[in-house]
């Protein structure tokens, strides 16, 4: 869309305008990682740089912070990876296909149910699942709690974006008498993977910053970052340096993961553009 | 299938690596036989250290493995709570935070120590800050009497601190009674420097930051007359006293907006000189001597709380005990003892102190420590350990503290006189204590 | 392309194996492998947890002896949490208004960033996507101390700023009535950029030529955007504005961390209600019933506003 000069001006302002807000805080945060603690609280602008931070929470006896990053990660693509595939399959049959209508209702209708009850409800049930019969710590307890917590809205994302789709393609496909499988890897799949990449995002981070449920279903070997960091919220003193110096790191494997994804999006258009 | 499904452990490799380094024993006796390893739950704190610091020390005297599940304070409760009720619990020791202990020890979880080790008593001279060790189930409160549940491992109670260049300035002393402090407090307003009080009146935590105020002037929020019967007296005219000079204390000498203040912003309040005198737990010390967290480090002195109108002092008791559950094997059980009562000899009281904990016994003098002046809080400390008080020592503390919360909160904002926020706070707890099964009787409206 | 491939592969299906019945099956078992993940792990995985929860709501849990004792209470806890409870409606009421402004200044937000970051050219829009994404990144706790830290009355940044400016300090978290304010700011923050991706997700599906059309057909941009782009960018809006609701609905971090409910009640939420009545005070049968009833009172007004929009829709497709 081409603009006239002035409202360009202004869409230009109004952009880096947000761009600042969000930074600033922020960059804030981030700097923190390298200040001590009484210039943090006291917040000066211009104070010792130190790498004290990073030493304890790298390198101290009770802090395993690179584990716990590599917990995150598995866990995060893990559960990601399962939810992204079953809830694009799922919404393209509930979205396309000939469904009972009583199907239809059941399973959306649960997965809100179940979406709008607050998480730490039923994490006590959960532990009490996979404790009695002994997954109590184990990656595969907390990947599939995540999966199921993140279902609901990757559901209905996907569905909002595969009904997205024309009619007409999916008709045609149909009645050149594509089977439903085929319908889905050729027509559908292809088409939705813009909206694909923005679900996977959303679900990745909703992972990756989980705290009730990795709190109860995780043990030491198995913490992930958001439990690590909050340790360091402690009872009478908030170590803000050692948490921003977490967030810093645990920012790297986020944001690349999120760039990495534009490269998809913008080719996802392409394909889409080939219509 | 677990095995295949667990994640392969970087930290059993470290450990083992550790292992091949242990030093054998030479130093101490103290026990011979050797214990299986035992799994503690405990919370990440600045004291963490110092506490590792003594295992460590433990496991080179003694080969015996403890090992540590640190978890953020935030969820250790949870944490401990799902581990007791399951059928095998994950942890032979949990570290028991004073406000939850009541509900743990009510529950049954632990195993009572002289079933552990028969006829196990606390070794003479650990304080058991108001009884908090023992409990009786059929009172259903701390009773010294009751059986003894748990060792304390950090005896963090309140103590007065202030700023004492502010003080030689001003030609102040640390004040014995209330009035004193109110006197000290305006005082250092006036001068316009630093607030002259900082009180920590945040919803959360205000019921334990009035109990001191509430003790001292010999009232409290309930009394147990007999099995099943409780009277309530928090709206008693002494409780009012209390109230009000708690109030005129946050409002009239300190920062505006004390009913946010929590314990970060009281904490970072003092180490930035701006907050001359402020109650507060002993635990906060390290941080105020902490030149990379504090500006006044060496200006900082710890004091005995003010005592009330009768000469009454109390101190809120945020300890932490050392229980065993009852659902592990005898074998950690017995482990878990003798690494808790290898704890509480004073020997290693002291070197628990030199590394920077709070010692849980009443007998450590500044001698012992070699009158070094980065330990000068330890007179102080040893007092105020004296007078530690639980405010709601019985069951349901959590819920009757949080059920009364938001009315001293209210008082401290005032959308409430102080009379309407113990007459509000008197119905509450009434309120929690019958629906609990007690026969409550109460004062009449103030 | 993929039409052509179609044919032919259903060409030869149709001589390989004329029978209906072996279609209808393949598609059969498609429906069922497609959406068998999806129900097993709900049914798995959250049918015990929602039954026990709704369980819980007509019980008194007590812990004796390291055994738990429940004793039934029927409507007790409803009935407690309507007659004697205040606290928890106090929160319904500020979760109600944080619900509101949060999520529709969201909205408006991540749309226009949305837009602004398609008008941008192609490297600017790689860093504006980047930039616009780190607050959903970094982890919720750190959200909330940091910002407690800026908002902090004697050394936060924000008065620091405000200083600077010549204005007087302002208690950004300790006057109750701001408080709640200050909190939804936090809100809009953090959750602005959730908001954004699906917009940005949302925008880039749009039918090129539609877009074209439009475009030659309207004098200004605005009117594009109006009549144009928002009506076909309606179902990913709704779907986007439902979770934002439901999501703020279970707000807990930003109040937690920022104020614990206070100062008073002044940003109690119901989320941090349950919390407590779940956690700190331990009363699992309360706390579920609270759940329950929040439960009721998010589906009445998700259909309520289904209901509306609905009406809405189909007036306008009368009129047009």
């Amino acid at each position: 869309m081409t603009l006239r000069l002035g409202s360009r001006i202004l869409a230009n302002t109004v952009v880096w305008g947000y761009a600042l807000v969000i930074l600033g805080p922020t960059l804030w945060v981030l700097s923190n990682a390298f200040k001590f603690k009484i210039d943090i609280i006291t917040g000066a602008t211009i104070s010792p740089f130190t790498w004290i931070n990073f030493n304890e929470l790298l390198f101290s006896r009770q802090s395993d912070f690179l584990a716990n990053l590599l917990n995150s990660a598995v866990i995060g693509i893990a559960s990601t990876a399962i939810v992204i595939v079953v809830a694009t399959m799922a919404a393209f049959t509930l979205t396309c296909l000939d469904v009972r209508p009583w199907v239809r209702w059941a399973l959306l209708g649960w997965a809100l149910l179940f979406h709008m009850l607050p998480t730490l409800t039923f994490v006590g049930s959960w532990y009490l699942m996979f404790s009695s019969v002994g997954l109590h710590g184990t990656y595969f307890a907390v990947i599939m709690t995540h999966a199921v917590h993140n279902l609901p809205m990757a559901l209905f994302l996907m569905m909002s974006f595969v009904g997205a789709l024309p009619r007409e393609l999916i008709q045609a496909a149909r009645m050149d008498g594509c089977s439903y499988g085929q319908v889905f890897w050729r027509i559908a799949f292809p088409l939705v993977r813009g909206g694909m990449i923005a679900a996977t995002a959303l679900t990745f981070i909703f992972s990756w910053s989980d705290f009730a449920i990795s709190l109860t279903l995780t043990s030491r070997d198995t913490m992930t970052v958001p439990v690590a960091i909050a340790t360091f919220a402690q009872e009478y003193d908030i170590r803000y340096g050692e948490m921003a110096a977490g967030t810093l790191l645990s920012i790297v494997p986020a944001l690349l993961l999120i760039l990495l994804g534009q490269n998809f999006i913008v080719r996802g258009l392409l394909a889409g553009a080939v219509k | 299938m677990q095995s295949f499904i667990a994640t392969f452990s970087r930290r059993s490799m470290l450990r083992a690596c550790a292992a091949a380094f242990i030093v054998a024993a030479g130093v101490g006796t103290a026990l011979a036989q050797s214990q299986p390893p035992v799994t503690m739950a405990i919370n990440q704190s600045p004291w963490l250290n110092s506490f590792v610091a003594m295992v460590e020390e433990y496991e080179n005297e003694t080969g015996n493995k403890i090992e540590l599940d640190v978890t953020p304070f935030g969820g250790l409760l949870e944490k401990i709570r799902n581990s007791v009720r399951g059928g095998q619990g994950a942890y032979d020791i949990v570290n028991v935070n004073s406000l939850w202990l009541s509900e743990i020890y009510s529950g049954g979880f632990l195993a009572p120590l002289g079933d552990v080790q028969a006829g196990y008593g606390l070794p003479e001279g650990v304080l058991t800050y108001g009884d908090t060790t023992n409990w009786d189930a059929e009172a259903g409160t701390f009773t010294g009497g009751g059986a003894l549940m748990g060792v304390p491992v950090n005896g963090n109670v309140q103590v007065l601190y202030y700023n004492t260049d502010i003080y030689a300035k001003l030609g102040l002393h640390p004040p014995k009674t209330w009035d004193e402090l109110l006197a000290n407090a305006q005082a250092i307003q006036k001068e316009g420097e630093a607030y002259g009080f900082v009180p920590r009146a945040a919803r959360d935590s205000i019921v334990y930051n009035f109990t001191p105020y509430l003790f001292s002037h010999d009232a409290a929020f309930f009394r147990i007359t007999d099995s099943g019967k409780a009277d309530v007296v928090v709206n008693s005219p002494e409780a009012l006293k209390a109230l009000q000079t708690y109030v005129k204390l946050a409002t009239e000498s300190g920062p505006p907006g004390p009913g946010n203040i929590a314990q970060g912003e009281l904490i970072q309040l003092l180490a930035t000189g701006k907050g001359a005198q402020a109650i507060a737990v002993i635990a906060a010390w390290g941080q105020l001597e902490d030149p990379n967290a504090s500006r006044v480090v060496g200006k900082i002195d710890a004091a005995l709380l003010p005592a009330g109108p009768a000469g009454t002092v109390a101190s809120s008791a945020g300890h932490w005990v050392a229980g065993i559950p009852r659902n592990v094997p005898p074998e950690k059980q017995k482990a878990a003892l003798a690494f808790l009562d290898w704890f509480a000899a004073k020997e290693r009281q002291v070197d628990y102190v030199r590394a920077g904990g709070v010692p849980v016994r009443g007998d450590i003098t500044g001698a012992d420590l070699g009158d070094d002046a980065a330990f000068r809080f330890i007179g102080a400390y040893s007092q105020n350990a004296q007078h530690a008080v639980m405010g709601l020592p019985f069951a349901q503390a959590s819920e009757a503290s949080d059920a009364m919360a938001l009315s001293l909160n209210r008082a401290v904002i005032s959308e409430m006189t102080p009379a309407q926020a113990l007459n509000q706070a008197a119905a509450d707890l009434a309120g929690v204590l019958e629906r609990n099964g007690f026969a409550v009787t109460k004062l009449p409206d103030l | 392309m993929p039409a052509a491939a179609g044919v032919t592969r259903g060409g030869i299906d149709a001589m390989i194996s004329n029978e209906p019945s072996y279609k209808e099956r393949r598609n059969k078992r498609w429906i069922a492998i497609s959406l068998l993940p999806a129900v097993a792990l709900f049914i798995v995985l959250t049918a015990f947890p929602v039954v026990n929860l709704l369980a819980l709501s007509f019980f008194h849990v007590e812990w004796r002896e390291a055994t738990s004792a429940f004793s039934f209470v029927g409507l007790d806890n409803y009935h407690r949490l309507f007659s004697t409870e205040k606290v928890f409606w106090d929160g319904v009421r500020n979760t109600a208004f944080f619900a509101v402004t949060a999520v529709s200044c969201q909205m408006v937000l991540g749309f226009s960033m949305a837009l602004a970051v398609r008008t941008a050219g192609s490297y600017g829009r790689a860093v504006l996507t980047g930039i616009f994404l780190l607050p959903i990144v970094v982890p919720p706790i750190v959200i909330g101390t940091m910002w407690r830290l800026i908002m902090g009355r004697e050394f936060g940044l924000a008065n620091m700023l405000l200083g600077l400016l010549g204005l007087g300090p302002v208690d950004w978290l300790g006057n109750p009535d701001i408080a709640l304010a200050s909190v939804i700011f936090v809100d809009i923050w953090h959750w602005t950029p959730f908001v954004f991706l699906l917009m940005l997700a949302g925008l880039e599906s749009l039918d090129g030529e539609v877009i074209e059309a439009a475009r030659m057909d309207t004098r200004s941009r605005w009117q594009q955007i109006r009549h144009v782009v928002l009506p076909m960018m309606m179902p990913t809006i709704v779907v986007t504005l439902m979770f934002r609701v439901i999501l703020s609905f279970k707000v807990f971090d930003e109040v937690y961390l920022l104020t614990s409910g206070g100062p008073g009640t002044a940003t109690e939420v119901v989320n941090f209600s349950i919390y407590r009545t779940f956690f700190r005070q331990d009363q699992v049968g309360y706390g579920s019933a609270m759940s329950i009833v929040t439960l009721f009172a998010i589906s009445v007004v998700i259909i309520l506003a289904r209901g509306f929009a609905q009406r809405r829709a189909a007036r306008r497709s009368a009129v047009s």
